[in-house]
């Protein structure tokens, strides 16, 4: 049982300790004080409390497929919010001409806060059930605790492993590996939401279009892992696939449009009168 | 106008009947006491089915297939509906991510 709650916490957490670490090094790349952080983790408990309590009903929508129509909106969300916070970062200048606060800091601070309440809602109502579950189970619960804490520890530490990785970077290199590291997040969300509208039967599944899980199992630590840091997949789908590059290169695609206007833009003196 | 509807009327009624004829096959599992019963499935090849699974324990559990790619969490006392397929022949494990120790299963594709 401690081990099992190891895994799974330790499972949950990863993805948000990465998307978090990665948000806060960006946001200090832009000179954004962390002070957000605070209110997006205060929502993201409270939604995936929430959540959690009314899994049942959610569940029961849309002919009992609610909870995968509803995960899946919440992660085509993330994506959307990704994107518009790389135009925001790329398309607002931090200062305006005149000298004035610009949006910018608003906007960073909205949807990067978004994107963690939305990750934590998701991931956390797992928690909270897995953790609900054993409350009625006095000898249980402290093995539960401790593993959970354990894996909560160690999501935790590569989460601050990550955010002192990026920062330790040059400015310019720091920025353009948050963008990657979140593109890469951005196509894990959509494709994860294309196997949940599959599960639901509101689109069809594939074919796989190719089994490694004989070099590289799911099952594996090695595969959970990979699983929870870029969504790694033995057997993906066509749409599966396509849907994590089109995540991928959305992302991307926005943030390379973006540093070229802004480069544009720091080029051309009249601009800056 | 007519000359035109018809043929329209005529292929959405074709689609009703080929969606009425395609409705998936219904195999229902329940979970007691953090084991699931039956814990072996069998489903035709290249056939989607619908699961219902029920889950008669009071404390939540999570269906997972790393092999079906799979997952949904299924409160206590209440049910889910998991789709699958079209698959393959061959054996797909499935488990309770929350009680994985006792709740095992597996689909059987032949």
């Amino acid at each position: 049982m401690l081990l099992n709650s190891v895994i799974l916490v330790l499972q949950e957490t990863l993805e948000a300790a990465v998307l978090i670490s990665v948000l806060i090094a960006l946001g200090r790349q832009q000179r954004h004080a962390p002070a957000w952080l605070v209110c997006a983790v205060a929502m993201g408990l409270v939604f995936a409390t929430l959540y959690a309590m009314n899994i049942g009903i959610v569940s029961g929508w849309f002919d009992y497929v609610g909870q995968e129509v509803v995960n899946a909106l919440l992660q085509i969300l993330i994506v959307v919010c990704i994107v518009v916070l790389f135009w925001a970062i790329f398309h607002l200048r931090p200062i305006e001409p005149g000298g004035q606060k610009s949006s910018a800091t608003a906007w960073f601070r909205f949807f990067a806060a978004a994107i963690v309440a939305l990750a934590m809602t998701r991931e956390g109502s797992e928690i909270v059930l897995y953790l609900g579950g054993f409350l009625h189970q006095p000898d249980k619960l402290p093995a539960v605790l401790i593993g959970s804490g354990i894996g909560f520890g160690i999501g935790l530490s590569v989460g601050l492993l990550l955010f002192y990785a990026v920062t330790g970077l040059a400015r310019p290199r720091a920025l353009r590996v948050a963008v990657y590291l979140l593109a890469l997040f951005a196509g894990n969300m959509l494709a994860q939401s294309v196997m949940l509208l599959s599960q639901a039967d509101w689109i069809a599944a594939g074919p796989a279009l190719w089994d490694s899980s004989a070099w590289l199992p799911e099952r594996s630590i090695t595969g959970r892992l990979l699983y929870a840091l870029v969504g790694y997949e033995a057997t993906p789908s066509k749409w599966h696939v396509i849907s994590y590059i089109a995540g991928f290169m959305l992302v991307v695609a926005v943030a390379l449009h973006g540093a070229r206007i802004t480069k544009g833009r720091l080029m051309a003196p009249a601009d800056q009168a | 106008m007519t000359g035109k509807w018809l043929p329209r009327l005529g292929f959405m009624g074709a689609l009703y009947c080929q969606s009425a004829a395609a409705t998936p096959p219904l195999l229902e599992i329940e979970i007691r006491d953090h084991l699931f019963f039956p814990d072996v499935i069998v489903i035709p090849a290249n056939t989607k089915v619908k699961l219902l699974i029920k889950n008669l324990d009071p404390t939540p559990e999570e269906f997972e297939s790393y092999e079906l790619n799979r997952e949904k969490v299924i409160d206590g006392n209440s049910r889910a509906v998991i789709f699958i397929g079209p698959l393959p022949p061959g054996t797909y494990p499935f488990f309770g991510e929350f009680y994985p120790r006792t709740a095992q299963g597996k689909v059987l594709v032949e």
